[in-house]
């Protein structure tokens, strides 16, 4: 099914106090795939997913979400939609189990089918072990985790999901990626995925789509994009200061620390050999050579001006 | 019924598992009505009959100190207390002392003969003699004071009319048209606005459904920091994006805190009712109305919920909503005469007491508890609450509606 469009935005706009927030807004995401929304603060990403899930409503433009139309069919979109916001959305004073009770409740789950979902988002959450403890005591990742369990508990066919991994350590990323893989692996469910952090969406997008000011600065496929300018980034054992002065003098080469990054323009060919060479001259080991390493951040930075951005 | 079920369980396990919303709704009104009720009891009671205890020693052998005794026990303003005849005046000190008793009335041995001689003026021992407390005021003094003499001045006039009882005879003179009747001849009645305030409440009767209206009131704390922590923690956004229409937001919100409104009647009735008298105040009584009594608890919890789901969808952050919510439910209760009784006011204060919706829940509850009023008679204020309590729920949607299309 995957090639299927399930979300079509057509002139998208929406304004708050004579601001604009989203501009002519044009965006296709296909059935079955992780779009990672990228933006920075202010770009319009919240707004955006908020008016898609039917939070708020929209100024012009047309929506169609599984051959719905947003405007006529709001119910059904919702349906078949869940949202898991940036902000830890349920009670602290309350237990896991008795969030997912709640919140399955309203989604009209009952009896033994409330049950089945519920030990599935603990189960995805893992929350077994605390899962009847109140939920402030509970670690930020756990939270992160709940937050991200009660969104799956109506089997959404698909998931908003804004910024899930803001605050959290390491393991309950790399939980909440994998779990967010898993979800789009076996189940085909649709994901728009927002972040800050660009190797999150390099880890789970299969499209990507830049927002700023309101409009859609780049969307295209993941792989489309990190290989458009075929950087590379080589991380060496130790850089010495002859290395980094001659290879600094390359052009389309930059130095950080350890770390060699080589632009993808018309000299990348000469630039890697001549990278590479040098290196061998001066026997330096080459630690580990990573393709696209930072393309998407620096693409990104590129795209959105390279400015501070301190809205909300 | 899934749906409602959870929403009422999630309701009363964050309010359960909030302390200081179960202290502002059933730890504080609990409190007030304990300490009001027993601390103004005596202020109440100038209005209700009181009762000062007396010791009494009565050293008399005759029979007029016995009938002025027996007379003066059937004052119910007093409960008299015998000390044994050959008890000293230092006696009857120690006792008033240790029996934490403000008077001893010693009826001294010529008291028959002084009431069955005719008077002769101040001369020799006084028939009667009253021992003091200091700490008694003058006015409860002169309480005792007057009924002693008053029962002697009946006495020595039965006295005088017994004297000369063969001269009415002769001139055909019934002698019952002399005699003073036991019963006052003053009516006395209490003058108040309006003319359904025929009856002045007692402490408890007053403070029960004064504290009781006041703390349902109270509900803005607990509702508003729940409907503030759904907005700012994104749980309102999660059930919004869930098709959770707005009216089912509120109606959400509504039922589970009316029911905690109710617990709230049940516990501050039984409260009046069972607890204060316990500890020395005199019990609530509860009217004959039931009905009348759920229409007016109704009324009163559908406008402060309401009123709370203002507050609640205007204030943004939880400090802002106690603090607009708190002020605002002093001020209601200050006006509305749960702190100071409206019957104590000045004219204009009673007047302004009117615009505050405490007022007219008190007055209600008072209909029920004092008035022995039913339905028809609190429906008045019911209906004042609801239209109250109606626009505050409109403004609430509107507000609502607003939120969504910014």
């Amino acid at each position: 099914m995957i090639g299927v469009m399930l979300i079509e935005i057509r002139h998208l706009s929406k304004s708050y106090d004579m601001k604009t927030v989203l501009d002519d807004i044009d965006l296709s995401v296909r059935r079955g795939s992780i779009m990672g929304l990228l933006g920075p603060n202010g770009a319009g990403k919240t707004t955006l997913i908020s008016i898609l899930t039917g939070v708020i409503g929209k100024d012009g433009g047309d929506i169609a979400i599984g051959g719905f139309d947003l405007d006529r069919e709001p119910g059904r979109i919702q349906a078949m939609c869940s949202y898991v916001p940036q902000a830890l959305a349920f009670y602290t004073r309350l237990s896991a189990y008795e969030n997912l009770e709640y919140f399955g409740s309203l989604w009209g789950l009952k009896g033994r089918r409330l049950k089945e979902r519920m030990d599935f988002c603990i189960d995805a959450g893992s929350l077994q072990a605390f899962v009847h403890k109140r939920v402030d005591t509970y670690s930020g990742g756990m939270k992160r985790r709940l937050n991200l369990a009660i969104g799956l508990l109506n089997e959404p066919e698909i998931l908003y999901l804004d910024e899930p991994t803001v605050g959290v350590d390491t393991q309950s990323r790399n939980y909440i990626l994998e779990t967010i893989r898993k979800i789009n692996r076996e189940r085909r469910t649709t994901i728009v995925y927002t972040s800050h952090y660009m190797d999150e969406i390099e880890q789970v997008s299969d499209e990507i789509a830049v927002i700023d000011e309101g409009r859609i600065v780049l969307h295209d496929e993941k792989q489309a994009i990190l290989t458009r300018a075929d950087a590379v980034m080589i991380r060496v054992e130790r850089m010495g200061e002859d290395a980094a002065e001659a290879l600094q003098r390359r052009e389309g080469v930059r130095i950080e620390t350890d770390r060699i990054h080589i632009r993808g323009d018309g000299q990348f060919s000469d630039n890697m050999a001549a990278v590479f060479a040098l290196l061998r001259d001066l026997g330096i080991r080459v630690e580990d050579v990573v393709f696209g390493h930072r393309n998407l951040e620096e693409l990104f930075l590129k795209l959105t001006n390279d400015r501070l951005r301190d809205g909300s | 019924m899934t749906k409602s079920f959870y929403t009422l369980k999630k309701e009363f396990l964050l309010i359960t598992r909030d302390v200081h919303a179960v202290a502002v709704l059933f730890v504080m009104p609990a409190v007030f009505i304990m300490i009001m009720s027993l601390a103004m009891r005596d202020l109440f009671d100038l209005h209700q009959s009181v009762s000062i205890d007396v010791l009494a020693v009565n050293r008399d052998a005759g029979k007029k100190s016995e009938a002025f005794l027996k007379a003066l026990e059937g004052l119910s303003a007093f409960r008299f207390h015998r000390l044994a005849k050959e008890a000293t005046a230092e006696r009857a000190r120690e006792a008033m002392s240790s029996q934490n008793v403000k008077f001893a009335l010693i009826v001294n041995e010529n008291f028959s003969s002084s009431v069955e001689k005719e008077d002769k003026g101040n001369k020799g021992k006084k028939p009667l003699e009253l021992l003091v407390d200091p700490s008694v005021n003058v006015q409860t003094q002169m309480v005792l004071r007057s009924a002693l003499d008053g029962k002697l001045a009946r006495l020595k006039g039965d006295a005088f009319i017994d004297r000369i009882g063969e001269f009415l005879e002769a001139a055909g003179i019934d002698r019952k048209t002399l005699e003073v009747s036991e019963e006052s001849q003053v009516e006395v009645r209490y003058v108040y606005k309006g003319e359904r305030s025929v009856k002045v409440p007692s402490a408890v009767q007053q403070s029960v459904p004064a504290w009781l209206v006041f703390s349902m009131f109270f509900i803005v704390i607990p509702l508003s920091n729940t409907f503030i922590s759904e907005r700012g923690q994104g749980t309102l956004m999660r059930l919004q994006s869930m098709n959770v229409s707005r009216l089912a937001l509120i109606t959400g919100k509504m039922v589970p805190y009316l029911l905690i409104n109710a617990i709230q009647v049940i516990l501050m009735i039984g409260i009046g009712v069972s607890v204060v008298p316990f500890f020395g105040g005199t019990a609530l009584t509860l009217g004959d109305s039931l009905f009348g009594l759920i229409l007016i608890a109704f009324s009163v919890s559908f406008c402060a919920i309401a009123l709370a789901l203002l507050i609640a969808s205007i204030a943004g952050t939880s400090e802002q909503a106690t603090t607009i919510g708190g002020v605002l439910n002093i001020i209601f209760g200050a006006l509305g005469g749960i702190m100071v009784p409206t019957f104590v006011m000045p004219g204009f204060m009673q007047d302004l007491s009117i615009l505050s919706p405490m007022s007219w829940g008190l007055e209600g509850f008072l209909d029920i508890f004092l008035r022995s009023g039913g339905a028809s008679d609190v429906l008045p204020e019911s209906l004042s609450l609801f239209i109250f309590g109606g626009v505050m729920l409109m403004l609430t949607m509107i507000r609502l509606r607003r939120a969504k299309e910014v």
